[in-house]
């Protein structure tokens, strides 16, 4: 069982039961997850809360952990919140392969420090571009649609970032 | 030299010098290549022929589609996901829109669910295709690409007859379906699965099946156990071509796929042969489910019937002062889901596609993120290939049917 | 052999016409497109090359795997940031005379996807003969554009391109 001391806080959303851990810990509390039988890792991602005002969230960045455990089909997200530019958060490639290239997308497009990866390099984009595109603050770019004002918000980062 | 590539599972790495003290020769390999299934770009360490080390670099065809989510409207980001696995679309489709259905809270009809596991079996069914067209072409097998396009091109005269378009339906929105069932479809869909199919199935196994050629280019290369497929977390083909019986649509049902009657292909060889055979008993399988879909077709509505996520018909709006505000609301702003977070997972042609989205309570989505069965597959291409001949490689790359729309998003 | 004699000899077997018509000819029915899958597009180009739609039928059945062999460019797909550099690589490959169709909306405009991470439009790197519309355009389109563009070729004859 994960020890309840790593747990910060615990619910189920939309039928899919999560978990808050501590990000110092994240290496600690996916470890004593996958003792328990959760031994596979669906993905692992990272979600910009920059300005939500939808709930209180703790941090701006929010990394999560699918796993699963093959045997009984459950699954848990593992969540931590980090802050921090860059932010910085164990990496737990040792007991998942698969978040190798997790971790490294991550860092590309959020600019999350995975610290004691490998080869934490770009992945998606090229080696010399400059910021992190899935940031909220990043705008969508591409080319200006005339006549469409939703189109000018996508051009420009929010305001108050 | 051994070295570690995690978990214990370990490489033979020779080092710096090849067998025969000559030195490593590094070569790059795409990602403008006409055996890389796309835009996959390999830098491979020789020694002579054999393969001492892989370092796949992607990213080639990386299309911003999930920046592009958070932009578009709830009902808009159907569209993106078509292109996403360019060779199952509906079943990207199907993954969002359970997602979105799960966090607004509503189920759809049966005909609907019906309906949607028809295109995906459709779609898993011209996936394999493609599959065994290319890969046949690139061990030499020409006349594969051939058969196997013509059964291709009839399902997307299916496609086109159910939706209107070829290959990016967007059939499957979030609520329901795009359109009915017409009597063609119901028609052209009866006799591809109880004739054209059945038989085609059996004409290409006559064709690769026992060709000494295919099986000596694929039996034994590229093993895989089952230990390290699992590790390494491989889905799909990938998985139960190395014996494990996994399949999320028995093992977590979604969208009714508990009432129809099937089994899990697997296969014990571990190689690029038994990926094969899976596949071969995936598409009859498909056929199988096709028919069960067709004869238990059930009648009924093919949305949900929520005016807050659904325009109104047509019929409605010249009666309705509400319908019609309804359908303002909808084609101005879109509707809103309410905040809070969601995974679900279906198995598309190659393993694991799933669609995690985050939500803020607006009317677009704060994150979405596909989780996709190409970019987990191909880590393990380094395990799979080392130590074979290049030539090898290619049967490799194929037989792991990675998409590069897939896996770099 | 005096030209009447050489005259006589081939008799009706003549014909005349000029040498840009003669290489525009030559040129238009043997256009060998460069094997170039992007994206989606490609798997319509794949379907355009098999027996159902049979692009064999005007002389561009040769798909070639070397840039260098080949006289047409098939963008067939969206070109991301990252894969812009080595398409014009390519691009730059391909001996003269050289085409380039852009097919689809994703290589002609970058499509639906109006973002940081494609380039907007392959038009940008490369001068395009053709643009098709579609996301993916149907196999007939392919054809359709292939057309379009033997005109053009047997028009330009021997003439540098404008």
């Amino acid at each position: 069982m994960i020890p309840e001391a790593l747990v910060v806080d615990r619910g189920v959303s939309a039928g899919d039961s999560w978990l808050t851990v501590d990000p110092a810990k994240v290496h600690d509390a996916l470890s004593a997850l996958k003792d328990e039988g959760y031994s596979l890792l669906v993905f692992l991602t990272c979600v910009d809360h920059l300005l939500d005002s939808s709930r209180n969230w703790p941090a701006r960045y929010e990394l999560l952990y699918e796993l699963r455990n093959l045997e009984t089909r459950e699954q848990v997200r593992v969540r931590a919140f980090v802050d921090g530019d860059p932010p910085h958060i164990d990496s737990v490639h040792d007991l998942f392969p698969p978040a190798n290239w997790d971790e490294r997308e991550t860092y590309d497009m959020f600019g999350v420090v995975f610290e004691n990866h490998p080869d934490l390099t770009r992945i998606l984009m090229p080696d010399d571009w400059v910021g992190h595109p899935l940031r909220r603050d990043y705008p969508v770019g591409g080319e200006v649609v005339e006549f469409s004002e939703e189109h000018e918000t996508w051009q420009t980062a929010p305001e108050k970032a | 030299m051994t070295t570690e590539i995690g978990q214990g599972i370990t490489v033979d790495r020779t080092g710096e010098t090849g067998a025969f003290g000559g030195e490593l020769l590094t070569v790059n390999f795409g990602p403008h290549h006409p055996s890389t299934h796309g835009v996959l770009r390999l830098v491979v360490d020789l020694d002579g022929e054999q393969v001492k080390r892989i370092k796949p670099v992607i990213g080639y065809l990386h299309t911003g589609i999930e920046k592009q989510m958070e932009a578009l409207r709830w009902q808009q980001g159907v569209v993106v996901t078509d292109r996403h696995d360019y060779l199952s679309p509906p079943i990207n489709n199907l993954a969002y829109a359970l997602a979105v259905e799960r966090l607004m809270g509503v189920e759809v009809p049966p005909r609907a669910q019906a309906l949607r596991v028809i295109m995906c079996e459709l779609t898993r069914l011209s996936s394999h295709l493609v599959w065994m067209g290319t890969s046949g072409l690139e061990l030499g097998a020409m006349s594969m690409l051939m058969y196997c396009f013509r059964d291709r091109d009839t399902i997307m005269d299916m496609n086109e007859e159910i939706s209107g378009f070829r290959m990016h339906t967007s059939y499957i929105r979030p609520g329901g379906v795009f359109a009915d069932a017409t009597p063609r479809f119901l028609d052209m869909l009866d006799r591809f699965t109880a004739k054209t199919m059945t038989k085609n199935v059996d004409e290409y196994e006559a064709l690769l099946t026992d060709n000494p050629i295919w099986r000596r280019r694929t039996i034994g290369i590229g093993r895989l156990s089952a230990e390290d497929a699992k590790v390494l977390g491989a889905t799909g083909p990938m998985l139960r071509g190395s014996g494990v019986a996994w399949d999320l649509r028995k093992a977590m049902p979604y969208s009714g796929y508990e009432n129809y009657d099937f089994e899990i292909a697997t296969s014990d060889l571990c190689d690029c042969y038994g990926r094969y055979l899976v596949r071969i008993k995936e598409m009859r399988e498909s056929v199988k489910i096709l028919r069960q879909a067709l004869d238990r077709l059930p009648d009924g509505p093919i949305n949900v019937d929520d005016r807050k996520m659904l325009p109104p018909p047509r019929e409605e709006l010249e009666t309705s002062m509400e319908a019609v505000i309804h359908h303002f609301k909808l084609f101005t702003e879109g509707y809103s889901v309410p905040p809070g977070d969601v995974y679900v997972a279906v198995e598309s042609g190659r393993g694991e596609n799933g669609c995690y989205i985050s939500s803020d309570g607006t009317h677009k989505p704060r994150r979405v993120k596909f989780r996709s069965a190409s970019f987990v597959n191909l880590q393990a291409l380094e395990r799979m290939a080392l130590n074979h001949f290049i030539a090898d490689m290619i049967a490799i790359i194929g037989t792991a049917d990675t998409v590069l729309g897939d896996c770099d998003r | 052999m005096g030209i009447e004699a050489l005259a006589e000899s081939l008799g009706q077997n003549f014909l005349t016409t000029t040498l840009g018509k003669l290489v525009g000819w030559g040129r238009g029915n043997s256009v060998w497109p460069a094997q170039f899958g992007l994206a989606c597009c490609a798997i319509e180009m794949i379907a355009t090359a098999t027996a159902g739609v049979d692009i064999g039928r005007f002389g561009s059945e040769a798909f070639r795997a070397s840039p260098r062999q080949s006289d047409l460019m098939i963008v067939s797909g969206r070109v991301s940031q990252k894969m812009a550099p080595i398409l014009r690589t390519i691009y730059d490959q391909m001996p003269e005379p050289k085409w380039v169709i852009s097919m689809g909306a994703c290589a002609s405009t970058g499509g639906v996807f109006n973002n940081y991470a494609l380039l907007q439009g392959v038009d940008k790197i490369v001068p395009v003969d053709v643009y098709i519309p579609g996301c993916p355009p149907r196999p007939e389109d392919l054809l359709n554009a292939l057309m379009i563009l033997q005109e053009r070729i047997k028009a330009q004859g021997i003439l540098p391109r404008q």
